[in-house]
């Protein structure tokens, strides 16, 4: 103990500074390492593929560097609509998971009930269960003689079924499950670092609660924010399982296309490329709503 | 300003009452402190005022208007709280400027009363720090300038110095006070620390267990307690249990024969204030209680000692000596004469 403080407290001690970067390298290192090998070798790889030739005839692939992968996919409207459709159901979906999150990470993140372990267990339970296994449930319940349709045809709401599964709403129901747990969360634990007193002041000093929310929470909150939002905006982007089992046949998003692309056509440089578009889209928006947030909320500060 | 009544207020969680049938009158411009244990009610109360918590029973009223229904939003009370609760993303003046412009004043009137209020703690030319790179104290005036800025009818205290250290404290609390004092501010603050309320109130009232036990001045607290939760929570005693034998007669447990002030017979608790005892090495005259004793322990707080002496197997007295010249300072294991009038013992009946 009392050496480690020495060396703490001496700044010019470097032979022992040394050693502590000697043992943080040794530490950090084979993660960075693994990281670095296993994300950014395959995407080299890829890249390199999604600049090949294919032919179709014998489904193989020729060496070449062409960007003819990529302007297929932006001159084909069938694959920039899926594009579309992916950013338009990952928006929604972020969007409704902000707004059905805040409220309940607010509850969790205030509560004073001994129970709250339990309230937090009962979030990030769904979690337990795997994407495709909720899908497969999901779709028991959407379907025409699903367990919704039955129901409100049985009390007599309605007189054909209505159509829920293989649509949009399915999918973003279906998304939104999944990504709730992360955005309720990453509002929770910042929530949880904003002084109850502080709300206590804004009302004492007149703000009424949505004032109070507009002026002091939603600021203090913004880190949450972001984090929930990128967090739910990436997995929706790249859902798989959900629109593949409840999007059905018609319905398409890009991560089924990529997969599909890779196995069915073995279409792997047009593959390579769909997934190097996808991936691109998703960081640009990412990067693109986190300085927008950031300015709002510094404009929201300053106003 | 205005004047604050608080009638018959109650507060019960299930089966507990946090605030029993407390009923409180505020003057215009006085400083009352609620003073007591933590868990004795009195944030309960402070926060009942300020609209944080809806009262099971009973009214507030601020000047004219009853406030007990109105949200904490409506009421223009100004509170400062113990962690501060500063905005921790606005500048010191904005932090100031916040409850101005809740109240939709013109920008040069928020911009005058802001400079006004940080004039008045002293924090001008502070405007546009951020909280986190204020200390403590500076935090805390800022939490004061903002209360204060909005003019509020009540100026509403949580435990405003204890996040200060002991030097500081002192220094703040008479800052307030003068404050309070210049500016007329009718003011309630809870504490539980006896010397912070006695310097700063008006009057105080002491709770416990969600009820008042007494109101009154310093003086009244100290020298007329009501009842012996009031005399061991305010300033030192030393309590002899035994029986009051008659009028004027109290028999320790001990076996001691006392002197006392008044009390009707029967069990109960002979209280004498440590300043009130004399200590010499030889029996006092002139005294209605004259005892001897050993010494057990001697503690040097500066400007007085602390000295326990053993009077018998059960009995141990407290005794402060002033710390002067020439004063007799006796040591562990000798023995001595203690000694006080029967006016110096208060009786407590069970």
């Amino acid at each position: 103990m009392s050496e480690t403080a020495a060396i703490r407290g001496s700044a010019v001690a470097s032979p022992q500074k040394r050693g502590e970067g000697l043992t943080a390298t040794a530490l950090i290192g084979p993660a960075t390492i693994f990281v670095a090998v296993s994300l950014f070798a395959p995407l080299a790889i890829l890249l390199r593929y999604s600049l090949n030739d294919f032919d179709k005839a014998t489904k193989t692939m020729i060496a070449a560097v062409t960007p003819a992968n990529y302007v297929r996919f932006f001159t084909d409207a069938y694959y920039t609509s899926t594009l579309a459709t992916t950013v338009e159901v990952a928006l929604l979906s972020t969007v409704v998971c902000l707004v059905l999150g805040f409220p309940l990470a607010y509850v969790v993140a205030r509560t004073q009930s001994r129970f709250k372990h339990l309230l937090i267990m009962a979030i990030v339970l769904p979690l337990f269960v795997g994407n495709a296994v909720r899908a497969a449930g999901w779709m028991v319940i959407f379907g025409n003689k699903g367990f919704v349709n039955t129901g409100l045809t049985w009390l007599g709401l309605i007189q054909k079924p209505l159509e829920i599964m293989f649509t949009e709403k399915a999918v973003i129901i279906g998304i939104i499950a999944v990504t709730l747990p992360f955005m309720v969360l990453s509002l929770q634990s910042v929530i949880e670092g904003v002084d109850r007193a502080v709300e206590e002041a804004a009302f004492s000093l007149g703000a009424p609660p949505l004032t109070m929310f507009r002026r002091v929470l939603w600021p203090l909150a913004l880190p949450g924010v972001l984090a929930g939002t990128i967090l739910t905006f990436i997995l929706a982007m790249n859902a798989y399982a959900t629109p593949y089992l409840l999007g059905g046949p018609v319905f398409k998003m890009m991560a089924p296309l990529v997969y599909n692309t890779f196995t069915q056509q073995s279409n792997w440089p047009f593959g390579g490329a769909i997934a190097f578009i996808l991936m691109a889209v998703t960081l640009t928006l990412t990067m693109a709503a986190n300085l927008l947030i950031q300015r709002r909320g510094r404009a929201a500060i300053s106003s | 300003m205005a004047r604050l009544d608080i009638d018959r207020l109650a507060k019960r969680y299930g089966d507990f009452y946090a605030v029993r049938d407390v009923s409180l009158q505020v003057a215009d411009g006085e400083f009352l402190v609620l003073l007591g244990p933590s868990g004795c009610g009195k944030t309960t109360t402070l926060r009942i005022v300020a609209g944080f918590i809806e009262p099971t029973a009973g009214s507030v009223t601020i000047g004219d208007r009853d406030v007990t229904m109105l949200p904490p939003w409506k009421r223009n009370s100004g509170m400062v709280f113990q962690s501060y609760a500063l905005f921790p993303h606005l500048t010191v003046a904005q932090n100031v400027a916040f409850g101005l412009e809740m109240r939709k004043l013109g920008k040069a009137e928020i911009g005058k009363r802001v400079a006004e209020a940080l004039a008045l703690v002293r924090l001008a030319g502070f405007d546009d720090r951020l909280p986190r790179q204020l200390s403590g104290g500076q935090q805390q005036r800022v939490a004061l300038a903002r209360a204060l800025a909005i003019r509020p009818d009540v100026l509403l205290l949580d435990e405003p110095l204890s996040n200060l250290d002991a030097k500081l404290r002192q220094e703040v609390r008479v800052e307030i006070r003068e404050l309070q004092q210049k500016l007329g501010l009718t003011t309630v603050m809870v504490t539980h620390d006896q010397e912070e309320a006695l310097t700063m109130a008006d009057r105080l009232v002491v709770m416990s267990e969600g009820s008042v036990r007494q109101i009154g001045s310093q003086r009244d607290l100290y020298e007329r307690p009501a009842d012996r939760f009031v005399a061991d929570f305010v300033g030192r005693s030393t309590f002899f249990e035994g029986v009051v034998e008659a009028p004027g007669r109290f028999r320790t447990d001990g076996g001691l024969s006392l002197a006392c002030d008044d009390g009707t017979p029967g069990r109960g608790a002979l209280s004498v204030r440590p300043e009130r005892v004399g200590i010499a090495d030889t029996p006092w005259t002139g005294l209605d209680n004259s005892l001897p004793g050993t010494v057990e322990f001697v503690s040097y707080l500066g400007a007085l000692i602390d000295i326990h002496v053993r009077l018998s197997p059960r009995d141990r007295l407290i005794v402060h000596v002033a710390n002067r010249e020439g004063g007799f300072t006796p040591e562990v294991g000798q023995p001595v004469h203690v000694g006080w009038p029967a006016t110096a013992g208060r009786v407590f009946n069970e």
